[in-house]
């Protein structure tokens, strides 16, 4: 890839257009199953458009997609678009997109899945159904990287099937273009039937990513088995969504440990794994503190013999886009481990103003540094 | 000459007879908090019939020949976790001035008896470990700076249990952060909590919230990790699930409302504080919190009431001014397995070397005898 900007967005979510899955699954199979856009009566009465998955409303924050960032009056409120002739092109249609790219000065994008893409297709436990949903998706990611080689997309897994079907589709969309694989948390909380993150069954996908060099991410929370604070009805939708948002992305520090001290990490060291939109300052905290407990609990003795924090700046990427305390402990963090990322276009992206934000954070990192941060690293993780 | 310390986390380990002794065996009988041997040989305590979730008779590991193992039964406990004078020695050998106490049985994060559903038992069990700290440990020495434990509801309750343990020389408050996981009442954000909240501020005395008290914010180990895994990874969730207290509680209003009021967030490291302060500040600004009448931001309040705590964290110190040089606490967290005794020295020497005299003094004597009122 050719770099025009020198900026490299490690962390921002695809929009698929509304009939991506219709042209990639079964219309005679799965009929209205189909993930598709609807009309349907929103909260005051109006008609709004949603995606519907096996014919049930789904969704997140609200609107039809989550971009407010592209959004009118964005220095003022924040709007989710409500219908789909409202959602700006420069958000699903890819060519468009990459005009986005050029205005906001950036040269190419990770894409994370949005929804109705943020792995919920397992949840009317139908294996077969989640896995053409998920091939569907990756599918349609697929187009996105054949219209430019600007678009890095990550995988979604099928977490109902067989660990040989998992395997299969990060071959299949290794040789795709994907460049790497966005994991849940605590896969296990789906149902009974999948096993723990730490259980050997996953042993082949660790094998096979560390093999094709696909980094594997939690992105934020990563929808972990963490509890967050129960909701206060005293909040309003604004400071709900920070007083959730705020603690969720901090998780990752409690999910980091435990590759650490499973051994998973450990047994692959070309594994590399990317914490995304969680920030960089945590990981310190991670290193620190397993070192810490690794030295009071002598954990050698428990086959661990690599210094934690050793691992961390081996195989753990962080991104930030707008943390000074964290880029100011670049070098514990290691400034090869550090990633850019605008989270377009979402609440809190950088977009359209990324190299303000660039220029704010990095004031005082040298040259070397900072084109590590911007775009080296990322070039290297996904191979660009 | 070295500085002066106030080491503002520490655990007392109950005796097997505090609850026996000063509850009425005749109206309780076994619901009150006791020590039950096992068939093999082993002991647990047992409160109100449940068993707690303690991985031994008491929390001591630190004081053990191998830290991943708790004592098992009361002889193995070691005198410095339950005697006050063999305490002072450990506090001395550790370089330790002053220790801040919270609880072990009873819940490090003042939790335990919050699950009682019996108004009256929960209370004699509070009431109970607030006169024995009094009488045993303050008794002892003033190097002792004890905390109460109150009922968790209703905040009525909890107000008048804080009247009249800080009348007895409590010198700060223990609460849980969630107290919606331990029992069906209102959340915390709730107004109905403001007579707790005001009684705090009235009395001079800091509100804490201990990482731990409630075990959902944090991820399970696997059932495969051994002993020593689980207890590692426990490590480093707990104190980082102290994020969701902190980020609810900036939001709350609570501090709006109570702004001389102090909050303490015990055993939470440093090492995640500055970034999730300015993670918070970031939403807030993006997700426009700041129209809804919030005149400071998260981080404001924060440096404005309240504090964290730290006992290994060296790297988080170089960034300490995104924390706030008044907002940081000093603790060896003793005698808990990840307890820096008996070398706190060493580690405060290695960070203290990079950072002036007068804030090492600051984080590690001047905040809390200030907070405590020394």
């Amino acid at each position: 890839m050719q770099l025009k900007y020198g900026l490299v967005s490690a962390d921002s979510h695809i929009v698929l257009d509304r009939d991506a899955f219709k042209r990639h699954m079964s219309a005679v199979k799965w009929g209205d199953l189909i993930p598709h856009v609807r009309e349907t009566e929103g909260r005051n009465g109006q008609t709004v458009d949603r995606w519907f998955v096996h014919e049930e409303l789904t969704g997140g924050v609200g609107g039809v997609v989550n971009c407010p960032a592209v959004m009118p009056n964005r220095e003022i409120e924040k709007i989710y678009p409500e219908r789909w002739e409202d959602v700006p092109a420069k958000v699903w249609d890819p060519l468009e997109r990459v005009e986005a790219l050029d205005s906001d000065g950036v040269d190419a994008e990770v894409l994370f899945p949005n929804d109705p893409g943020r792995g919920q297709f397992f949840r009317w436990g139908d294996s077969e159904f989640e896995l053409a949903c998920v091939q569907a998706h990756n599918d349609a990611e697929t187009e996105w990287r054949q219209a430019s080689d600007r678009f890095a997309p990550l995988l979604i897994l099928p977490y109902l099937s067989p660990i040989e079907t998992i395997v299969a589709e990060v071959e299949r969309g290794a040789k795709n273009g994907h460049r790497g694989v966005n994991l849940l948390g605590t896969p296990s909380n789906i149902g009974p039937n999948v096993k723990h993150i730490n259980d050997p069954f996953w042993n082949p996908l660790w094998d096979i990513c560390e093999e094709l060099e696909m980094p594997l991410h939690y992105h934020e929370s990563a929808g972990a088995g963490v509890h967050p604070m129960p909701r206060w009805s005293g909040f309003s939708l604004n400071a709900f969504h920070t007083a959730m948002t705020s603690p969720t992305a901090a998780t990752v520090a409690q999910l980091i440990p435990n590759l650490i001290f499973s051994g998973i990490l450990e047994r692959h060291p070309r594994m590399k794994w990317v914490c995304a939109e969680a920030g960089v300052g945590w990981i310190n905290y991670v290193s620190e503190g397993c070192d810490h407990e690794w030295e009071r609990r002598r954990l050698w003795t428990e086959g661990l013999t690599t210094r934690p924090s050793d691992i961390v700046h081996r195989q753990v990427y962080v991104n930030f886009w707008y943390e000074r305390s964290g880029i100011e402990l670049r070098d514990t963090v290691g400034v090869d481990n550090i990633m850019w990322e605008s989270d377009y276009p979402h609440t809190t992206s950088t977009y359209p103003h990324s190299w303000e934000f660039v220029e704010r954070t990095l004031a005082g990192v040298s040259e070397e540094e900072r084109k590590k941060l911007l775009y080296e690293n990322a070039m290297r993780v996904y191979r660009l | 000459m070295a500085d002066r310390f106030i080491s503002t986390d520490e655990h007392v380990q109950e005796p097997p007879h505090l609850w026996t002794r000063r509850l009425s065996q005749a109206k309780w009988g076994d619901r009150i908090p006791h020590l039950d041997r096992q068939a093999d040989g082993t002991e647990r305590w047992i409160v109100d019939g449940n068993p707690l979730a303690l991985a031994g008779a008491a929390s001591a590991a630190a004081l053990m020949p191998e830290r991943t193992r708790e004592p098992q039964c009361w002889e193995e406990v070691p005198a410095m976790a339950y005697v006050p004078r063999e305490r002072l020695r450990a506090m001395d050998a550790d370089g330790v001035d002053y220790a801040v106490l919270y609880p072990t049985v009873a819940g490090v994060g003042g939790e335990t008896f919050a699950r009682i559903t019996d108004p009256e038992l929960e209370l004699a069990c509070v009431q109970a470990y607030n006169d024995w700290l009094i009488e045993e440990w303050a008794g002892a020495s003033e190097r002792f700076i004890p905390q109460c434990i109150v009922p968790l509801f209703p905040p009525e309750a909890a107000a008048a249990e804080v009247r009249r343990a800080v009348a007895l020389g409590h010198r700060g408050v223990i609460y849980p952060g969630v107290p919606m996981e331990l029992r069906a009442v209102p959340h915390v954000n709730e107004p109905e909590y403001d007579v707790l909240w005001a009684t705090c501020q009235e009395l001079g005395v800091p509100l804490c919230f201990h990482a731990g008290a409630s075990t959902t914010t944090q991820l399970a180990p696997h059932e495969g990790y051994s002993p020593a895994l689980a207890g590692a990874l426990e490590g480093l969730t707990r104190p980082a699930s102290t994020a969701v207290v902190l980020v609810n509680l900036l939001l709350s209003r609570i501090l709006m409302r109570f702004p001389e009021l102090k909050v303490v967030f015990a055993e939470s490291g440093l090492g995640w504080c500055a970034y999730l302060l300015e993670y918070t500040d970031h939403q807030f600004e993006n997700d426009k919190v700041r129209n809804e009448d919030f005149p400071l931001k998260p981080s404001e309040l924060f440096r404005r009431q309240c504090y964290f705590t730290g006992w290994y964290d060296r790297i988080s110190l170089r960034i300490r001014h995104h924390i706030g040089i008044e907002n940081i606490l000093w603790c060896t967290n003793f005698p808990q397995a990840t307890s820096t005794w008996p070398r706190s020295r060493e580690v405060i020497d290695a960070w203290a070397e990079n950072v002036p005299v007068g804030e090492r003094q600051q984080i590690l004597w001047g905040n809390a005898a200030k907070l405590y009122r020394l």
